[in-house]
């Protein structure tokens, strides 16, 4: 065993007297006692560094008979590896606390992430729930409107319908023809006029035409206009059921001399304007008062 | 019974037990009394391959005749033959957890022998049921071993090991408020405590067994060779405590910061300035004791531990850590909210805030806020309270501000707060008497007088 001395703060020098122990040593060096072993400030350093003693022990040591020798040898032995077990049992406890506070923070850490991640999923989950529900909201509300629109487009067609049987009442087709002449000159408010009926219709137009006429001159305060019948051209007949194509349900036509301003006062075209402007009030009688009207 | 030597393993040894009258009272059985008279009084090498061959089976029989014989002579001598089997080499102690005995209560006679009168069977049951618990498996191991076999019995063992651990806990608490032997229960008690509290249960048994009250007070500084090693125990003991909370805050009103520090100041040791520091390195990071230790003035400690110049690795990061957290913490306390807190709730300590005149200096124009209104309540307080040491710092606090504000004694006097103090000067407490005595002449005179009566 070879023990080497290290220059120690207090130990420059070899000391040979025991006077010179460094001050952290007790009085108390009797061969008697042996706490001096004790009192030694001892490095116990890493393996590969050695178990470095003062050089005063040596002397002391130079002194002893043998079985002396071997028992302090022996006490050192044991104080050395005493503090030896000591330090690394503190070393195991450190190192175990020190795993237990790391896992601890690696285990929160990780079920943060996990938190957080599913309330990522969460939120995607609801985000998407409301715009599943947005979308089927506007099919609906798409629905309802289309079902509406239905409504209204079967009355009109109703409506349409019965349009056909007006002109059947000829007496009140007459008075409705004069008055629709009458209308469709004030308009025009044209000298001389072109009047396009249909085929049917000419007999009753002929029938009111002097009345209608005058009836406007006198409302008008002008002459009498030149209304001339179109015996040619003829405005296209009832409408039959499966036959698609141009149809008339009454009424008449005017135009200009040079037929640039028309005036369409046909049944139907009446329909149309009637339907348009009032579709709100209809939209309202069917439907009453609706927030997304 | 002073005049009897103390017994010891060694002197029991030397005992002749006559184990054949045992095997004819059929207390133990023919292959018991075979192994027996192999190991019994053969020299350390000997013993040493016989364990290697097949220590289970001694192991069987020695707890076997400590569980059935009752004699005291030969208990004690089977304890001393347990001790000096597992001195010469601690890892036998894990024979006792081996499989083969999961079905035999290992720990049952031993824990039954802590209750018996004589020290030294306490002692020695003491040390080996210590050496047994600490080489108990870990319990991943232990269902490893025993696989999917019975829960039922893995159970049985985790109950019986609870129960003994908190028997031993409680014998280590009594002895250590009423020691059995005068001079050795303590060591033996803080060694045991030492090795034990490695076991996360025992420190919660501990704690909840009111230990911490008896541990403390063992940390005082020491010269003679026994009391260092005691104190080297007790601290690594206190150390293993502070990891864990309950434990922390149990001492948070005792003195252990003092003492720690104490401890620091004085040691020669190596080892057990290493240990002290690391428990302080533990306790700082609570604030209470952040707060203790400042007061202790730890500062000063360290920078007095440095010069020590101390090799250890381990030691001097541990310095380094506590000075760090203290530095962060010291600011933390003597932050400006911290001192607004304790103004309002209207109970003041001399804490580190109030003398650091760094503080003063830094924070001085705050108190114009509001309408001077923590001034105000400062005042209110003087007036109000009854409490002395809450009045000696609200003079002291009061003068700090005088002499740190520029205008502090016009404002002191328009805040009416002359009378209030001139009051307390007549106040029983000297301490309250001499602020305020220091605090009116801090209002009265003007700023160069007061300096030339300083």
């Amino acid at each position: 065993m070879l023990f080497l001395v290290k220059a120690q703060k207090g130990n420059r020098e070899p000391i040979f007297s025991s006077a010179h122990c460094p001050n952290s040593l007790s009085a108390t060096l009797s061969a008697a006692e042996d706490p001096f072993l004790l009192h030694l400030p001892i490095d116990l350093r890493t393996s590969r560094e050695r178990y470095i003693l003062p050089l005063w022990w040596y002397y002391r040591l130079a002194k002893m008979n043998d079985a002396d020798v071997s028992k302090q040898v022996q006490q050192m032995v044991h104080f050395i590896r005493q503090e030896a077990e000591e330090k690394a049992n503190e070393i195991a406890v450190s190192a175990e606390e020190e795993f237990n506070i790391e896992k601890l923070q690696l285990v929160e850490a990780e079920k943060k992430k996990i938190r957080q991640e599913y309330e990522r999923k969460e939120k995607l989950v609801e985000v998407r729930k409301k715009i599943d529900y947005s979308t089927q909201l506007n099919a609906s509300r798409l629905k309802v409107l289309q079902a509406q629109d239905d409504l209204v487009r079967n009355m009109k067609a109703a409506a349409e319908e019965r349009l056909i049987s007006v002109s059947h009442d000829h007496d009140n087709y007459r008075k409705l023809l004069r008055a629709l002449i009458v209308q469709g000159l004030s308009r025009l408010r044209e000298p001389s006029v072109q009047l396009r009926c249909r085929e049917r219709d000419v007999r009753f137009v002929e029938d009111v035409l002097e009345e209608a006429k005058e009836e406007y001159a006198r409302k008008a305060n002008v002459d009498i206009p030149g209304v001339y019948v179109d015996h040619e051209k003829f405005l296209p007949g009832p409408p039959e059921k499966g036959e698609p194509g141009p149809f008339c349900t009454g009424g008449v036509v005017l135009a200009s001399k040079d037929g640039r301003i028309v005036c369409e006062n046909t049944l139907d075209a009446r329909l149309e304007i009637a339907f348009k402007q009032n579709l709100p009030e209809i939209r309202k009688q069917l439907f009453g008062l609706s927030s997304h009207a | 019974m002073a005049s009897e030597p103390e017994l010891t393993t060694q002197i029991v040894l030397k005992r002749d037990i006559p184990w054949e009258t045992y095997m004819t009272a059929k207390v133990i059985n023919s292959t018991g009394l075979q192994l027996l008279r192999r190991y019994d009084r053969r020299p350390d090498n000997v013993q040493a391959a016989l364990l290697d061959e097949n220590g289970v089976s001694y192991v069987r029989v020695f707890v076997g005749i400590l569980r059935d014989i009752t004699k005291e002579d030969t208990v004690e001598y089977m304890l001393a033959l347990i001790d000096d089997m597992l001195s010469a080499n601690p890892k036998r102690a894990r024979l006792f957890h081996d499989k083969a005995l999961s079905s035999e209560d290992i720990y049952g006679p031993f824990l039954r022998l802590l209750a018996k009168k004589k020290w030294f069977i306490q002692e020695t049951s003491c040390k080996v049921l210590t050496l047994i618990i600490s080489a108990r498996p870990s319990e991943d191991q232990v269902s490893e071993e025993h696989g999917s076999s019975s829960n039922g019995s893995q159970k049985q063992l985790s109950d019986n090991f609870d129960k003994t651990l908190s028997g031993v806990v409680d014998w280590l608490c009594t002895q250590l408020k009423n020691p059995s032997h005068p001079s050795r229960a303590i060591p033996t008690a803080v060694s045991s405590l030492a090795t034990l509290f490695r076991e996360y249960k025992v420190r919660a048994l501990f704690v909840e067994a009111r230990g911490v009250r008896s541990l403390v007070p063992l940390i005082s500084p020491a010269s003679k060779q026994e009391h260092i090693q005691l104190l080297y125990e007790a601290t690594l003991s206190v150390w293993l405590l502070t990891f864990y909370d309950p434990a922390t805050q149990a001492m948070a009103d005792t003195r252990i910061s003092s003492q720690l520090v104490e401890v620091v100041k004085s040691s020669t040791k190596e080892k057990v300035v290493r240990v002290a520091l690391l428990s302080l390195k533990n306790l700082v990071k609570k604030d209470i004791f952040a707060h203790q230790l400042v007061a202790c003035g730890m500062p000063k400690v360290i920078q007095n531990v440095r010069l020590q110049a101390w090799h250890d690795e381990d030691l001097l990061s541990a310095l380094d850590e506590l000075e760090g957290t203290l530095r962060d913490s010291v600011k933390e306390l003597n932050s400006w909210d911290r001192y607004k807190q304790e103004v309002c709730s209207g109970n003041l300590d001399w804490t580190p805030v109030h003398k650091d005149q760094g503080f003063w200096r830094e924070n001085i124009k705050k108190f114009e806020d509001n309408d001077y209104e923590v001034l105000r309540i400062l005042i209110a307080v003087l007036e109000n309270s009854r409490d002395p040491k809450t009045l000696a710092v609200a003079c002291s606090d009061i003068s700090q501000f005088i002499q740190n504000h520029p205008t502090g004694r016009g404002i002191i006097s328009d805040l009416k707060a002359k009378s209030p103090v001139m009051r307390l000067m007549s106040n029983p407490d000297p301490d309250v008497a001499r602020e305020a005595l220091l605090c009116v002449q801090k209002i009265l005179l003007s700023p160069k007088y007061v300096s030339f009566m300083q």
